[in-house]
């Protein structure tokens, strides 16, 4: 398994972002559904080794990352893309995926060609020597995609990568996902239910900082067939399994 | 235009984090500073240094004492600005998740930083040495200086870096730069508040109290002090990159309150937070070295000396052949070589008094340049006629008691600092006692108001307006300014002849100050 997490917790004061979740994942792509404030990104904060749990055991890729050598070895082969990206204004985008390329410690001589393939894959290839500081905020999320996936992870971690991306980028974008989730893990935190859908073989809808719904897409569709509110089957079974929790 | 079109050629080869090196400098913000910079360094620098007399050490003051003080506190702004980036711009998160240890990535930018740093700094020292070289008629470039103002550039670079990390904040940047030039600004103030008497801490300032204008023309240049600032940076250096290594930890320790021990393995692992510890005790030891050094400094002759890291060959009189020229009646003017320029100058200012006095009992047959530094008023060498056939040595920064020295020639060149000149030969000539050097060393006697007199007349003879000073006796009840200074034009009315033959006859009475002045013809 790439992912366990047994009973793992995060609190920041008194305030329990994540709650005793357990949860085991392996290659294919993983949707982290919710609304605000559920624990999403903390969870894909833990995931990535940027936040120590409190509590509970975490393993990513058959390693403890609570371990300086282990964690090394699991951000190697990690990819993150955080729900806020940041990034420098003056880096070209070929440089800032580079860059990022060069801190994940690729081998120097793939570095440039893994630059230029994952730029071509969200389909950047044209704007390789535009300013970041020109980009729209779509083409600012592709460069952040690239820079996830430039190293191949073996553990893929997007907190709302299509957040302003146009249908056509969304499209593309879900093909891409279903693609790197054929050897990796892929986590992906959305809001946009259309994206799991399309995209994602095994879903978890969290709330309150625990995980309230965990199986497939078309699991969750059904949860809503009685009830539930939306506009689509996926959303109706969202709505349905949030409103059993909650009561 | 594909992506691969925009790979650089080549660079498959350099290693990682030479290419995250080579990225940064790229993309480093320094090099928009740079036409600041390079103003600042024409007016203040350049223009300064131009002011002064074409010798070496004199030059390369100009380094830092106006050069560092223009870098240091944009350095630091900009330094600090690019430690600040993660927390600005928000990137934390995607670097923390990358394998590479936060040190090593702002070990990359700040060595962007501060590569652009340095390499202006250079320039512009390249510039002001080129310029000095082409000027300059003895001597090399001095490379202390070159030392000092790099430790200082690294210095500043860090702390502004490792404040930026620390604080990383947009308004970090700015009070920085603020606090660096406060902090060069009290440095300065202190450097120049050092004297024999006082503390001696203020050394460390790698500003300097402006030198002599022969500092390492006549004697080496002390290494001491320059030792001792650069291992006071240095030392300053590595402290604060060990904070910066220790950073993570710090920021931990502050926010969560952590155990010490538990934090300390967290992060990048124990040996990287291990050699952080070890470099800032290191850092804080050899600053601590190098301030306990400057407490042990005294000035002597040839400069501030510690003891501890003293050469006494340093102190060995630097060999050097004068430039001489010959006046009317053989009278030699001779300059150091490092003043050849100078020469015709000085020669012009007292080869006309020299004419006057020629021949009389004690007239110096030879002036002699010496080293300003020693024991007389203010710390100078007094200038001084002794020797047997007597020869009047004086020193580059002050003949007599106002003479300015070389500084500001040729443009200050003028009919007062020819006065000047000459005064300074003619008391050393008519004051008592008139020629022994010891006595002289502590100062020349005042001139009695015949002795003035006949001074004046010997300078409105020599084609000189003689300063209207009062009388250097100063007793009440003497003769006035203006009774003097008629005095003075009824002697200068005289024949040339006629006025040597009463100094011939009177010179000794004069000097005891056993004329007076209705005793002149």
């Amino acid at each position: 398994m790439n992912i366990e997490l047994i009973h793992v917790s995060r609190s920041f004061g008194k305030n329990k972002a994540v709650d005793g979740v357990s949860l085991e994942a392996g290659p294919g792509v993983f949707g982290l559904l919710g609304p605000n404030g559920a624990g999403k990104t903390s969870l894909l904060r833990m995931l990535a080794t940027v936040l120590p749990p409190s509590s509970g055991q975490l393993r990513l890729l058959d390693r403890d990352p609570r371990k300086p050598v282990p964690r090394r070895e699991i951000r190697r082969r990690l990819g993150y893309l955080p729900q806020n990206l940041g990034y420098y204004p003056s880096f070209t985008v070929v440089e800032f995926v580079e860059y990022f390329a060069l801190l994940k410690e690729m081998p120097s001589a793939r570095v440039s060609k893994a630059v230029a393939v994952a730029l071509e894959r969200v389909d950047l290839g044209a704007k390789a020597k535009a300013r970041l500081r020109t980009l729209s905020g779509g083409m600012l999320r592709r460069v952040g995609i690239a820079q996830a996936i430039v190293n191949d992870p073996e553990l893929l971690l997007l907190d709302e990568p299509t957040a302003g991306l146009d249908p056509e980028q969304r499209v593309a974008f879900r093909t891409l996902m279903r693609d790197l989730g054929e050897r990796s893990t892929v986590v992906v935190s959305t809001h946009l239910v259309e994206d799991v859908g399309a995209a994602c073989t095994e879903v978890a809808l969290m709330n309150a900082g625990q995980i309230v719904f965990r199986g497939t897409p078309e699991e969750l569709t059904a949860r809503g067939s009685d009830h539930g509110i939306g506009d689509a089957p996926l959303e109706r079974g969202y709505s349905a399994v949030l409103s059993a929790a909650r009561s | 235009m594909t992506v691969m079109a925009t790979a650089v050629p080549g660079s498959a080869r350099v290693p990682g984090p030479s290419r995250v090196l080579r990225l940064e400098i790229k993309r480093s913000v320094v090099p928009w500073v740079l036409p600041l910079l390079a103003a600042l360094f024409y007016f203040d620098t350049i223009r300064t240094a131009s002011g002064l007399p074409p010798v070496w050490t004199l030059r390369a003051s100009a380094i830092t004492d106006h050069m560092l003080n223009d870098f240091d506190a944009f350095g630091a702004g900009l330094a600090a600005w690019v430690g600040s980036r993660e927390g600005r711009r928000k990137t934390g998160d995607l670097v923390a998740a990358t394998p590479r240890a936060a040190w090593a990535r702002q070990a990359a930018a700040l060595g962007g930083t501060a590569f652009w740093l340095l390499l202006a700094f250079l320039a512009g020292v390249a510039v002001l040495y080129v310029q000095t070289g082409l000027q300059a008629t003895w001597g090399g470039p001095p490379l202390w200086p070159v030392f000092v103002g790099v430790a200082d550039v690294i210095v500043v670079t860090v702390f502004g870096f490792t404040c930026g990390t620390l604080f990383p904040g947009r308004f970090t940047a700015p009070l920085v730069a603020i606090a660096i030039f406060l902090l060069d600004f009290a440095g300065f103030h202190a450097a120049l508040n050092v004297t024999a008497g006082s503390s001696t801490y203020g050394l460390l300032a790698p500003d300097t109290s402006p030198p002599p204008v022969d500092a390492g023309v006549f004697y080496h240049g002390l290494p001491d002090v320059p030792i001792a600032q650069v291992m006071f940076m240095g030392g300053i250096t590595l402290a604060l990159l060990g904070v910066l290594g220790l950073a993570p930890v710090l920021r931990k320790l502050a926010s969560r309150g952590w155990p010490v021990r538990g934090t300390l393995v967290d992060g990048d692992g124990w040996w990287l937070r291990a050699i952080a510890v070890v470099l800032l005790a290191a850092g804080v030891a050899a600053s601590w070295t190098a301030y306990s050094l400057a407490g042990t400094a005294k000035l002597t002759a040839t400069g501030w000396e510690i003891p501890a890291l003293h050469d006494a060959a340093s102190d060995e009189p630097v060999p050097f052949v004068p430039d001489c020229t010959s006046g009317p009646d053989g009278f030699r003017v001779c300059v150091h070589p490092a003043f050849s320029g100078y020469l015709s100058d000085v020669a012009a200012a007292l080869d006309p008094v020299a004419a006057e006095i020629a021949g009389l009992p004690g007239a110096p047959v030879r002036a002699e340049q010496v080293a300003s530094v020693g024991t007389g008023p203010g710390g100078f060498e007094p200038s001084y006629i002794a020797g047997n056939p007597a020869v009047f040595d004086y020193n580059g920064e002050q003949v007599g008691d106002l003479f300015g020295g070389f500084r500001g020639i040729p443009a200050g060149a003028g009919p007062f600092w020819r006065a000047a000149f000459q005064q300074g030969l003619l008391d050393s000539f008519l004051a008592e006692p008139p020629h022994p050097a010891a006595a002289a060393r502590t100062g020349l006697a005042p001139l009695g108001a015949a002795q003035q007199a006949v001074e004046d007349a010997l300078m409105i003879a020599a084609g000189s307006q003689p300063p209207q000073d009062a009388v250097q006796g100063g007793q009440s009840g003497g003769p006035s300014q203006a009774q003097i200074t008629a005095a003075a034009r009824r002697f200068a009315a005289l024949s040339p002849s006629a006025r040597h033959a009463w100094l011939a006859a009177h010179l000794r009475a004069l000097e005891s100050g056993q004329i007076t002045l209705g005793q002149l013809p």
